[in-house]
């Protein structure tokens, strides 16, 4: 629920730290000192207790404790300044996209995300061929049948068995009957000890191999002459009954996180899984599930997308946006000395997530991050969903939903710190 | 402030005025016909031999939403052949066929528009197609939420739910998703997709429900007349570009048994099997059909020639044309059991058989169907056309010579196929004004605007008259916003802002334990995320709500 007011205990709270975005916590007020997330998984519990305690911080400049108004008066200077801002990091909402993308427009700055990588291994695919996806309600009803590739899809989304795949009633067919293949190296890792043990196949696969896997796979399902034990290291009769299972299921489900798939070209992998799941819609129903937008990349590609007309990765140097995947990427930006400043938002992870560069860096972060060394500038802000209203994607991109503010707070989000400093810049001009 | 406009010409259909002479006023961001007592005008525009009309607006444009967002990000190429600088006063981004929501919201001003209306929004994303909407500039913005696919209310009408269980439901659909208007998208068919059917004719049984598209149709328009929502069901029919589908386009007009019903982008569902090619313009069927009743209204979806993007809810229909994507992409998406949406890239060209008798059919549709009352101007942007062409089509509208300078470069197979030749109809500035601005307004609700009687709105068009009607609807001389210039001679003056026009009619809150419960067994979104309060619109979305007048509320 879009708040503006600290919460009450007890109303549905949306979680913004990972991609699922479940919207079934609540607030434990018992200990009105300690306000704690109750429900949702560990991870809710931890960054969320982590966020709501933090310890207040000030501005710096220079390593020096300074208000924010000399904060942002150094910020502006330093963007008139430069000729080639970068503004990455990006873990902000919607309202903290909107502001870094008229600023970016408004100072000529280039804009990448922190999980740009990841975001770009699928959105290279769906700007070559496009893809048929599937929206998280939609797999929790109707998946007969769950391929999930690789090994990390349940502990980077923690509740995505419990929400999605294998939910207590679902309004086709039966759970009960519902079947999970897991592609990958398992025996290194634990199965999802939330997936029913009868009903769960695991393909043994190095990772090194899933792309190819996955072409074996295709032709397979196409009944093309393919020697299903190409690959030494998969069983292939495992695999050839896997694409028998994949053309009778009534609505199979692919899922991937390509947060993980991190191969050189990983995008030629999650190409294969499209067109596997492009391929058994020739007969039968099918749809990938692309796992995504924790630390809000879905949320601010949305955003540079809608304004720009170009997704991240979008440069304002010239007088229009112009876009390049492969050249805006911002950690090759700072290593060619491409940018002569840096403004990093971090309003969401917490993590020492500020890119070493020797290029003078200005940070709006939350008030608990710790540097290696003190950028030229720090705003330390409020965390969405925690600190101040806001909106944030969920992995699906289909469903934005408001988050709530959990308590009262002096942190300016993202926005307002943004907002300020383009008035400052327009003041200047 | 007291502005006035001096000796323009007037031409304002919804009050009967046609080519008068007279002065108006602007006052707080109204229309006034005298000055209020002892004010005098601060500032005087001389009129004298200009066109004044009311602001236009385009009720059926895909201008914010999901699928909009996934065009745009699938066709960079999009981008690149139309860029568009920043200024002083604006924002850079560009595009043309699937255009950033800034571009989008300055050439619509730029073109004289002052309201827009998206068509397609699934419940669950109202809140993505509203904040890009917010971030659409210069225009006031409204949406049709979708229903019809959702497997709620296929679910109660499978149950034989009472007709008042069902307006109960609509209306808090309304009420939930900000929007004005209720959609229904290939009734039934989206949801059948989802089962594998790869068709759903208005009378096929649904693969999983016991329910007919008809019946969605029936009970949809009848909810939305006994509710008091003046926008009629909002009908993309079944069979979206099949040919032979003109029978399913009047089988749905009889589905909505005398209700008011709207059935849109109708050039799309004007197709017989005759000839050859087995594909042949069935406009003066649909025409006649929509002439003889007054419940009907359509929007044309007139088809023009250049690159574009199909986007629509119809995923059966989308996943069909994938064939023949140009370039060779496309993106379909199952949406949460409400909807789903398909994408896929399109160049229709002259020379094409099937690409021209679309364009001259729909051209035939605008021409034979008597009311303008009654038909609107869109190219369903940009499924058709993108919206930019507007005033090239107004052209062929007015301009029998030049339509048939346009019918003799198509395809000859086509031009031969079609009455368009023999059509001698030329519309009028009042039938233009009618259809772009009147028409919308009433058929909306929106009393206080698409005219320039005292007391509306000041958004109000002013034109140089020319003979070409291309250039003259294409660069208006002035743009008022709220009474405030907001375009002048074609470009942006002073970026402003506008609001979300919503509709509220009355229902039992008793239906939302019933959804609350739906929600919290089957989907992954609760009730009190699911809805859109008004202060998060005004704050968070960034575009606040005017709540626009129900009819009284009718027994079920
Ligand atoms: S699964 Fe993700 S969204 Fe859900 S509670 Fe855990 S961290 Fe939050
Ligand atoms: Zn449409």
């Amino acid at each position: 629920m879009w708040s503006t007011a600290a919460r009450e205990a007890l109303q549905p709270i949306t979680c913004p730290f990972c991609g699922l975005l479940c919207d079934d916590l609540t607030l434990d007020t018992t200990d009105p000192a300690q306000p704690r997330l109750a429900g949702g998984c560990e991870r809710a519990r931890t960054e969320s207790t982590r966020a709501l305690t933090q310890a207040s911080a000030h501005c710096l400049v220079d390593g020096a404790v300074v208000g924010l108004e000399t904060a942002l008066t150094r910020c502006a200077e330093r963007l008139s300044q430069s000729q080639a801002p970068l503004l990455a990091g990006l873990a902000t909402d919607v309202n903290g996209m909107r502001a870094a993308l008229a600023l970016a427009d408004g100072c000529g700055a280039t804009l990448d995300h922190m999980g740009g990588d990841a975001l770009f291994r699928n959105l290279l695919v769906v700007q070559d061929g496009g893809w048929l996806t599937t929206t998280l309600t939609e797999a929790r009803n109707r998946a007969d049948l769950v391929l999930l590739v690789g090994t990390e899809c349940h502990t980077r989304f923690p509740r995505l068995v419990e929400r999605v795949l294998a939910p207590p009633e679902a309004l086709f067919g039966e759970v009960a009957e519902r079947h999970y293949v897991l592609l990958g190296p398992w025996s290194e890792t634990a199965v999802p000890s939330d997936l029913p043990r009868d009903r769960t196949t695991v393909v043994e696969a190095p990772k090194d191999q899933l792309a190819n896997l996955g072409s074996l796979l295709r032709g397979l399902v196409a009944g093309r002459p393919a020697r299903a034990d190409a690959i030494p290291a998969v069983d292939g009769a495992q695999l050839t009954a896997l694409a028998e299972q994949l053309l009778q299921a009534s609505y199979a489900v692919v899922v991937w996180s390509a947060g993980e798939l991190a191969a050189p070209h990983a995008e030629l992998e999650i190409q294969t899984w499209v067109e596997l799941v492009r391929d058994l819609n020739e007969t039968t129903r099918a749809a990938a599930l692309p796992l995504a937008g924790t630390l809000g990349d879905i949320t601010t590609n949305q955003v540079c997308t809608w304004q720009s007309g170009y997704p991240l990765r979008t440069s304002f140097q010239h007088a229009g946006p112009s876009y390049d995947p492969l050249l805006n990427r911002y950690q090759d930006l700072l290593a060619r000395e491409e940018a002569d400043c840096l403004l990093w938002i971090d309003a969401v992870s917490g993590e020492q997530s500020v890119p070493a560069t020797s290029i003078p860096t200005l940070i709006l972060g939350r008030a608990d991050m710790s540097f290696e060394r003190p950028p030229e500038v720090f705003i330390p802000v409020g965390v969405p969903g925690i600190h101040h209203p806001g909106h944030w994607y969920r992995s699906d991109a289909a469903c934005p939903l408001p988050l709530g503010q959990l308590r009262d707070s002096d942190l300016p989000s993202v926005a307002q710190v943004l907002g300020q400093l383009l008035e400052r810049l327009r003041a200047q001009a | 402030m007291l502005i006035k406009l001096s000796g323009g010409t007037l031409i304002d259909p919804a009050n009967g005025i046609d080519g008068e002479v007279r002065d108006l006023y602007i006052h707080d961001g109204r229309i006034l016909h005298e000055a209020p007592q002892g004010e005098r005008p601060q500032k005087t525009y001389d009129l004298g031999g200009k066109l004044v009309m009311a602001g236009a607006i385009d009720l059926h444009t895909h201008i914010g939403g999901g699928k909009v967002n996934i065009a745009r990000a699938m066709l960079p190429d999009d981008q690149r052949s139309h860029p568009r600088e920043r200024t002083a006063l604006t924002r850079s981004g560009g595009g043309h066929a699937a255009p950033s929501t800034l571009a989008a919201g300055y050439r619509y001003a730029e073109m004289g528009y002052t309201s827009c209306f998206e068509p397609a929004i699934i419940p669950t994303n109202a809140r993505q197609a509203h904040m890009e909407m917010a971030d659409t500039p210069m225009v006031d913005t409204g949406g049709y939420a979708m229903l019809g696919n959702d497997d709620l209310l296929l679910q109660l009408m499978s149950e034989g739910v009472s007709q008042e269980v069902i307006n109960d439901y609509v209306a808090w659909t309304l009420h939930a998703t900000q929007c004005i208007g209720i959609k229904t998208v290939n009734p039934g068919g989206i949801s059948a997709f989802k089962f594998n059917a790869r068709e759903l004719d208005i009378d096929e049984r649904h693969p999983h429900y016991p329910l007919r598209p008809r019946d969605i149709v029936r009970t949809l328009s009848r909810a939305l007349a006994e509710l008091g929502v003046p926008h009629p069901l909002h009908v993309h029919a079944s069979n979206l570009g099949v040919p032979g589908n003109h029978s399913s386009t009047l089988a749905t007009i009889e589905a909505a048994e005398g209700f008011p019903i709207h059935l849109t982008h109708i050039q799309f569902h004007a197709y017989g099997t005759e000839g050859d090619r087995k594909f042949s313009s069935a406009g003066a069927e649909i025409a006649e059909a929509v002439n003889h009743r007054k419940n009907v209204s359509i929007d044309v979806g007139q088809v023009m020639f250049g690159q574009t993007v199909t986007i629509s809810g119809d995923t059966m229909h989308q996943h069909a044309n994938r064939s023949h994507a140009h370039p060779r992409k496309w993106t379909c998406m199952d949406i949460e059991c409400e909807a789903g949406c398909g994408v896929v890239p399109f160049r229709y060209k002259d020379k094409n058989f099937v690409n021209a008798l679309q364009w001259a059919i729909g051209l035939e549709l605008f021409l034979m169907v008597d009311d303008p009352w009654r038909v609107f101007l869109t190219t369903d942007h940009p499924n058709g056309a993108p919206f930019t062409s507007y005033p090239h089509l107004i052209r062929l509208l007015m301009d029998r010579t030049f339509r048939n300078e346009q019918l003799a470069q198509i395809n000859p197979d086509a031009a031969a196929m079609s009455l368009l030749g023999s059509l001698e109809r030329q519309y009028s500035l009042y039938e233009i004004a009618i259809m772009t601005r009147a028409a919308p307004a009433r058929i909306l609700g929106l009393a206080d605007r698409g005219h320039l009687g005292a007391g509306a709105r000041a958004d109000i068009t002013v034109y140089r008259p020319s003979d070409d009607a291309e250039r003259m609807f294409g660069t208006p001389m002035l743009v008022f916003k709220d009474g405030q210039v907001v375009v002048e001679e074609g470009r942006i003056t002073a970026p402003v802002k506008g609001s979300t026009q919503v509709i509220r009619p009355e229902y039992d809150r008793a239906i939302e334990q019933r959804i609350g419960k739906w929600l919290d067994r089957y989907h992954s979104i609760g009730m009190a995320n699911f809805r859109i309060s008004d202060e998060e619109m005004a704050e968070g979305i960034g575009s606040p709500v005017e709540i626009h007048a129900c009819r009284p509320r009718s027994a079920a």
